[in-house]
């Protein structure tokens, strides 16, 4: 991510350059942070999971061990109460609250002037509009979104920080996304996965990836999870599922390791 | 005669040459704040049964200079909260009238202030966040102590980038690398609010001041202390940390007295 | 014109201040329009900084614009000077926003005579924002024992006159009430801020004998000293102390009431 923003270095000394003058050296204010952490989404037929880590950072400190990442879009109160999408955030944390207000805000005003809630489908596209919005001085976020679409099944959209995304079925997001993501193509993918027997070298026959069911991703979700504490330090502490179903959004804490 | 009166009373040009602007710089980019001025450090808070402490030394400093030595760091929001403040002075003072202004204005109505310290975080995060995204920072480091819409104690930090957290206890700057593992160990998180006593809490923010000043080079030993309960706020502002030893400075080696 | 609106002045409820040692009392007679009201809602008496209340008599909406400029202006001067404004300044600035509707054909004046009250703080005050308490001797340290600050009571009318006063009186009952508080020997400076709220409890009831058809609901303020019981702050006088002198207002009404049978009605006086 530090590749996206302002270039630290100093100016390449052409030979046809303007000389600067000597040692002049300028302070700037950089407007960014990284606040660590990880999230990751799985979906399936009827349900969508969202998932993140509590830990908070900064550098090597740990601001807090309970700032929850995922955040309920579109309901009616400050409790997220009546929500069907769901959204998380990771990278600057600032930002992320930013942006999370700023849809929230747009969902229920759509609710209110349309006299019904807004599709996964249609959240979606907006939220890409509010991160191109800042294309040049972006949220320094990987947003992942999700919700059941239209026929019920689970949606999930991860997007970059100015706003390019795409429909998945999986995907993790933040400082353990190289730890986490590998994974999560193997089993909810089945990537690199072959039916045994079917043939010899490339004859073998990949398996094809099937809809996880509820119980399945929540497994994988919290396996994800333990083994990026294990390897990541920003991550930790607390982990965080919320699951959209058909009968709502249901919320669970559970513990993670605090070193 | 020269008819512009605005040349009337001035060097004439024929005599002296025209006048000099260049050290009025009246273009080129506005600055803005990209770096603060005078100081102030670690804020240390720690939220115990039935509310919340809150602590800062009384020092502003200019750099390596320690500039001011009875600075009242933490301000009082009406009678619901406190702020501590870490960095810029002039920034804290800004703040300062604006939350000052905004509680003159709460108190139109006799219903008084309503605004309690989660709706004062709230508030305080957003201006940072604002500033910053103007590239105009508010160069402080806060922490905002009371309590929140349930009546539950309330401790919040909030920082120049608009960056925002909560804990059972928290402290900025030094104090989040020396205060915080020294509360986090008397007080391990998962404790129950209500094995944490007020005095075990105020106790707990003496040590950590004594600490930072031991090792903040940029700390004093003159200051203010806030314990904010359901009966109202006890600030004290002009306390001294007591017992210190300095025996351990003599073990020091490789800087300072010893060389060898 | 000025007189047009004097005119208004003289219909609204009866409203007074007075200023006495240890602090300021506003209090109004607000006439019950409708009983669909909401007992204790909808206040006459505002708030314009911390230490400064107003109360006006006459067109409910030129005071509520009354108010909101004097809320600015005492805004302003606290981000110019950084401090609280004093009462006589603010009287002034009034004085002249008033006046000034009196100027122009485009503009019609205020329908209120104003009654500010205030406090300024004899304690030395820090200015807004500071952060230290300065030298403690020597140059720029404090002079000890210096007098400052003390009760302050402003009435200003719709010409934009205004004058300072030990007991003000304004709106339908004003008569009544000027003379009750003539009798108070205001001038004197004896007068406690405790008594003085059951003072114009009082004549707020005198002044309502005259409209006894209409029912009425008595609101007060009060600004303290610094060490009483607003703390310089102007604040409602708390629901006891203000029935406690309700009660000793319509006693002392009802022993007024048995006196005058044998007087007969000998107080009635013309403007």
């Amino acid at each position: 991510m530090t590749s996206l923003m302002g270039n630290h270095s100093g100016t390449i000394g052409y030979s046809f350059s303007e000389p600067t003058s000597a040692n002049v050296k300028q302070h700037s204010f950089y407007p960014y942070t990284d606040n660590g952490g990880s999230t990751l989404g799985i979906t399936g037929a009827d349900f969508a999971i969202l998932a993140g880590d509590t830990r908070s950072t900064s550098g090597y400190n740990i601001n807090s061990r309970m700032v929850p990442k995922v955040f309920k879009i579109g309901g009616d109160d400050e409790t997220g109460e009546g929500a069907n999408i769901i959204l998380s955030v990771v990278g600057f944390a600032a930002d992320g609250n930013a942006l999370k207000e700023k849809l929230d805000t747009m969902v229920r005003m759509y609710k209110y002037q349309h006299g019904k809630s807004m599709s996964v489908g249609a959240c979606a596209q907006r939220l890409s509009t509010i991160l191109y919005e800042k294309r040049f001085f972006p949220y320094y976020v990987h947003a992942i979104l999700a919700g059941l679409d239209e026929e019920g099944v689970g949606a999930l959209y991860s997007y970059d920080p100015v706003g390019s995304y795409e429909r998945e079925q999986c995907r993790a997001a933040g400082a353990a996304s190289s730890l986490i993501m590998p994974f999560l193509d193997n089993q909810v993918n089945s990537k690199n996965q072959y039916i045994p027997g079917s043939g010899e070298g490339h004859a073998l026959v990949p398996k094809k990836a099937e809809p996880l069911d509820k119980e399945t991703a929540t497994k994988l979700v919290k396996d994800a999870f333990t083994s990026a504490v294990e390897r990541h330090i920003e991550v930790g502490d607390g982990l965080q599922l919320v699951i959209v179903t058909r009968e709502g959004i249901e919320e669970v804490f559970h513990a993670l390791k605090q070193d | 005669m020269n008819h512009f009166p605005e040349a009337w009373g001035r060097p004439r040009n024929d005599v002296y040459g025209a006048y000099d602007h260049s050290y009025l710089q009246t273009s080129g980019p506005k600055a803005h704040t990209s770096s603060p001025a005078v100081t102030g450090t670690s804020v240390v808070g720690v939220k115990f049964n039935g509310g919340v402490a809150i602590a800062t030394d009384n020092l502003a400093s200019y750099g390596s200079l320690a500039r001011f030595s009875d600075v009242k760091r933490l301000r009082n929001f009406g009678d619901k909260a406190m702020v501590g403040f870490g960095g810029d002075v002039s920034d804290m003072q800004y703040l300062d009238r604006l939350l000052d202004s905004m509680d003159i204005k709460e108190n139109y109505s006799h219903h008084g202030n309503m605004l309690n310290a989660k709706n004062l975080h709230t508030y305080l995060a957003k201006v940072f966040y604002k500033r910053r995204s103007e590239f105009n920072p508010l160069w402080n480091h806060v922490l905002v102590a009371g309590f929140d819409g349930q009546g539950e104690p309330f401790l919040s930090s909030a920082d120049l980038l608009g960056t925002t957290f909560s804990a059972p206890h928290l402290a900025t700057g030094f104090g989040a690398h020396l205060a915080v593992p020294i509360l986090r160990r008397k007080f391990p998180e998962g404790t129950p609010l209500e094995q944490v006593s007020k005095e075990d809490a105020v106790e707990a923010l003496k040590e950590c001041l004594k600490v930072l000043f031991y090792r903040d080079a940029r700390s004093a030993d003159k200051y203010s202390i806030a314990v904010i309960t359901k009966d109202g706020i006890d600030l004290k502002e002009d306390e001294q940390i007591q017992g210190q030893s300095w025996a351990f400075a003599e073990r020091i080696r490789g800087y300072g007295a010893q060389t060898a | 014109m000025v007189e047009y609106a004097v005119k208004a002045v003289e219909n609204g409820g009866t409203a007074v201040g007075i200023r006495c040692k240890d602090g300021v009392v506003l209090a109004v007679e607000k006439i019950i329009t409708s009983k669909l009201l909401k007992p204790g809602a909808n206040k006459r008496i505002a708030t314009v900084d911390r230490h400064v209340g107003i109360v006006s008599a006459g067109l409910v909406p030129d005071g509520r614009h009354f108010v909101s400029r004097a809320r600015d202006e005492a805004s302003s001067w606290r981000s110019t000077y950084k401090g609280p404004i004093p009462t006589s300044a603010i009287a002034n600035r009034l004085g002249g926003y008033v006046q000034a509707y009196t100027l122009y054909s485009s503009v019609r004046p205020f329908g209120v005579t104003a009654i500010v009250g205030g406090w300024d703080t004899e304690a030395e005050l820090p200015v807004d924002g500071q952060v230290g308490n300065g030298p403690k001797s020597g140059s720029g340290g404090k002079v000890e024992g210096a007098k400052a600050g003390g009760p302050g009571l402003y009435m200003i009318e719709p010409s934009g006159l205004y004058w300072g006063y030990y007991g003000a009186a304004t709106g339908k009952g004003r008569q009544a009430a000027k003379a009750e508080l003539e009798k108070l020997d205001l001038s004197s400076g004896n007068l406690s801020l405790a008594d003085g709220v059951k003072e114009a409890a009082r004549i707020i009831y005198v002044a309502h004998e005259d409209s006894k058809d209409k029912e009425f609901e008595l609101e007060m303020t009060w600004i303290s000293s610094v060490d009483g019981p607003t703390k310089g702050r102007h604040e409602e006088v708390p629901k006891e102390i203000l029935e406690e002198a309700e009660k000793a207002a319509k006693r002392a009404l009802e022993g007024d009431d048995e006196e005058e049978e044998d007087k007969g009605e000998g107080e009635q006086m013309e403007e």
